[in-house]
């Protein structure tokens, strides 16, 4: 148990003025945290690129201890103030920046990058980053191109220093224990033969912006952007990212190759600009891969439609002859089925590898005695004894670990780890990288109403 | 009046904003923003995403301490001001168990932390978490200079921005049957508490058991957040208790339905909503 807590006194609110009506009135309320961290072993970052995404990193960083943001950087001066006025309410001075260079030549005390910009900047802002010697933490797709990925992957090779990219779910604690000990030590899914993905999302409105807050052409022009409609909807255009597939489906098939360990060698895809009028990317799309590993083949699918909610929102499901387990980043379509041919899992549940879905957090309350079914008798030959059990244990098993933490911070953790300790990054450019030549091998394959091939050294930068 | 509505699912319940006298896409654009807002919102205090920050907070042991972000803050500081407020008839933490004799947690606004006083925490923003957003969306809204709207969470709080040009404001309802109350509001939120909706029962914080109101409570204030939390208390207190309050708090208003068809208004309600 921790210290006892000081009351703060008037003086101390007066620190935060902006909020001292609501410190007055909450006073029993307010105390010093217990965990206070020192500020010790800070690290100086810089955000560049703070539209939503920037935003999520930037209230997942906030969250991590000893992080001090020196610099905000957006070419779009309304989410550039969100970030200054969310960095000043927890205390950081960080500075304003329009152009991504000057953060870099006006802050030598910067010791990373977070860089959440459109994806076909990625290149050009990482690549200045780490040049400049800063270790670069990126957000997903690594680039829009190959040739812009592994440009990323060269720069942190001849600068020595880190690059991680944002795929968030390999530092998640619930997708380490499935790929660690539930799929490669308990082997609980046998031979794993195929994967289905998804990730399917309703129809959304195109993004606008407020009155008076539009950038001039010119300015955009400047930056590589055609118009403010384009500017506010990158993800739809050809010429900054790679569509839903690179939105939305490269997290999900860079759990595939990081599941199995594997890239593939084949990729077929159909999808289209089936529904919508203002958009140039396929809004409906739907992927076949083959996957080479040392146990066999794995077949694997994965369909991204922007047009329907319907069918169970997003997950990955790796099915193999013992077991399958379904997985997502939300937990509520997350679970593991055994097969009947499996053997009992019990001692797994044991272990604490797995958990019995009648047990933990999210099982329904436990069942009344008065509530409880009858027990089925058996049929049975008239002398022997009827072997009365209680009811057969469900084939559906729940993943025993919860994401204790913002979703994104323990992927930055990592990063920042790396950059103190030099931990081992979840997602260095290197592996990335397979999965941007992945990714855009699906949008090549519509394209060319055809399937096409990896050659096993198309992976490598 | 040339209003345009949107509605969109989230916390369990239905949210609607109704945007007057804009452009239908600039409206649609508006509300498209602010649904981006309610759903990182959702994220953020559901006790439900296992990752939000009241969840988090939900899973510490007496004396531990975790960083949570400016919303969770935000939220949860009104909440601790309502609880004293209303003497805990709000309690956004009354079911944690093993408190000693002060509050359940405690915040730190300087470091953004929160640390359990509690030997389980248990947070529940259901009763302002919604009204919270509520206020938050129309902070989106005044971002895109949208100054006439009205915005509802599952029709319990409404929050009536400016009135539609030559409109007194927007009309809501009160009171049930014969004691049925319209008028029309502006630059303020109105909750309401009851039983039909959800069809249980509401527990009083102070006593752990049932409230003994079986009718609803409605509460005016400025913010919706307040409305929201103050609605519950008000459905919690005896009729005197909230005629106390309102008498104390001139910006608040109250009504009570009676089981016998009546509703009582008080305070900032008393002379809204006569018939004549």
């Amino acid at each position: 148990m921790s210290a006892p807590s000081t009351p703060l006194t008037r003086r101390d609110f007066l620190a935060n003025s902006a909020k001292l009506g609501a410190f007055v009135a909450a006073a029993p309320y307010i105390a010093r945290g217990a965990d206070a961290a020192a500020k010790t072993d800070q690290l100086n970052v810089a955000l560049i690129g703070c539209g939503e995404q920037g935003a999520v990193l930037l209230n997942a960083a906030l969250k991590i201890p000893n992080i001090r943001f020196k610099a905000i950087c957006d070419i779009w001066p309304y989410r550039r103030t969100y970030g200054e006025r969310l960095l000043k309410k927890f205390g950081h001075d960080a500075k304003p920046y329009e152009d991504y260079r000057e953060v870099l030549s006006s802050h030598p005390e910067l010791d990373a990058v977070i860089i959440a910009t459109p994806d076909f900047k990625h290149s050009e802002h990482t690549v200045a980053a780490l040049k400049a010697g800063k270790h670069v933490y990126c957000e997903k797709l690594m680039s829009n191109t190959v040739e812009g990925a592994r440009a990323m992957v060269l720069a942190a090779r001849e600068t020595k220093k880190l690059l991680q990219l944002g795929h968030q779910r390999r530092s998640n604690p619930r997708y380490l224990h499935a790929r660690d000990k539930i799929v490669r030590d308990a082997k609980l899914l046998g031979r794993v033969t195929n994967i289905s993905g998804q990730w399917h999302r309703a129809v959304t409105d195109d993004f606008g912006f407020p009155v008076g807050q539009g950038i001039a052409e010119a300015k955009l022009n400047q930056y590589g952007f055609a118009n403010m409609h384009e500017f506010r909807n990158w993800r739809w255009f050809k010429r900054y990212a790679g569509g839903p597939m690179s939105d939305l489906g490269a997290h999900q098939i860079d759990v595939y190759n990081w599941m199995l360990g594997a890239n593939p060698r084949l990729c077929l895809a159909s999808g289209g600009v089936d529904y919508y009028k203002t958009h140039e990317w396929y809004d409906n799309a739907i992927a076949v891969f083959e996957y080479p590993t040392q146990e066999g083949i794995v077949r694997a699918t994965y369909e991204v439609l922007t047009t329907t909610s319907a069918g169970g929102g997003y997950h990955e499901y790796f099915m193999g002859d013992l077991g399958a387990l379904k997985i997502s980043e939300n937990p509520k379509y997350t679970k593991l089925y055994r097969e009947a041919r499996a053997p009992e899992w019990d001692e797994f549940a044991k272990k604490g590898i797995i958990a019995s879905p009648l047990s933990g957090e999210g099982a329904p309350a436990p069942v009344k005695p008065w509530e409880k079914q009858g027990v089925k008798k058996l049929a049975a030959p008239s002398n022997a004894t009827v072997d009365v059990r209680e009811t057969a244990a469900l084939s559906a098993w729940e993943i025993p670990v919860t994401l204790d933490k913002a979703i994104h911070q323990p992927h930055l953790e990592n990063f920042f780890d790396a950059v103190r300790n030099g931990t081992p990054l979840n997602c260095p450019g290197e592996s990335a990288f397979a999965t941007a030549v992945t990714i855009l091998k699906i949008n090549e394959s519509i394209a060319a109403q055809k399937a096409l091939t990896f050659a096993p050294g198309d992976f490598t930068a | 009046m040339n209003a345009l509505t949107f509605r969109h699912e989230a916390m369990a319940t239905f949210f609607e904003i109704a945007i007057a006298d804009q452009p239908a896409d600039y409206a649609r654009q508006a509300a498209t923003a602010a649904w981006r807002e309610l759903d990182r919102l959702e994220s953020e205090l559901s006790r439900y995403v296992e990752s939000s920050d009241i969840a988090r907070a939900n899973r510490l042991a007496h004396g531990e301490t975790i960083a949570i972000g400016e919303d969770a803050l935000e939220c949860l500081l009104i909440a601790a001001e309502m609880s004293l407020a209303t003497r805990r008839a709000f309690d956004a933490a009354y079911a944690s168990e093993g408190v000693g004799d002060g509050p359940p947690f405690t915040l730190d606004p300087s470091e953004h932390a929160l640390t359990s006083r509690a030997e389980r925490l248990h947070l529940d923003l259901g009763a302002i978490g919604k009204g919270y957003a509520l206020d938050r969306l129309a902070a989106v809204l005044a971002e895109w200079k949208i100054s006439s709207a009205s915005l509802n969470s599952g029709g319990s709080t409404v929050l009536a921005l400016a009135a539609p040009a030559g409109e007194p404001g927007w009309l809501v309802g009160l009171g049930e049957g014969a004691a049925r109350r319209e008028f029309p509001l502006a630059h303020g939120a109105l909750s309401g508490s009851g039983l039909a909706v959800k069809g249980a029962h509401l527990i009083d914080p102070r006593s752990g058991a049932v409230a003994a109101r079986t009718e609803r409570a409605w509460a005016l204030a400025s913010t919706a957040a307040v409305a929201d939390a103050l609605s519950t208390a008000f459905f919690v207190w005896t009729d005197g208790e909230v005629a106390a309050y309102c008498a104390e708090q001139v910006d608040i208003g109250a009504a009570l339905a009676s089981a016998g068809g009546e509703l009582v208004r008080l305070g900032a309600l008393k002379n809204l909503g006569n018939r004549d």
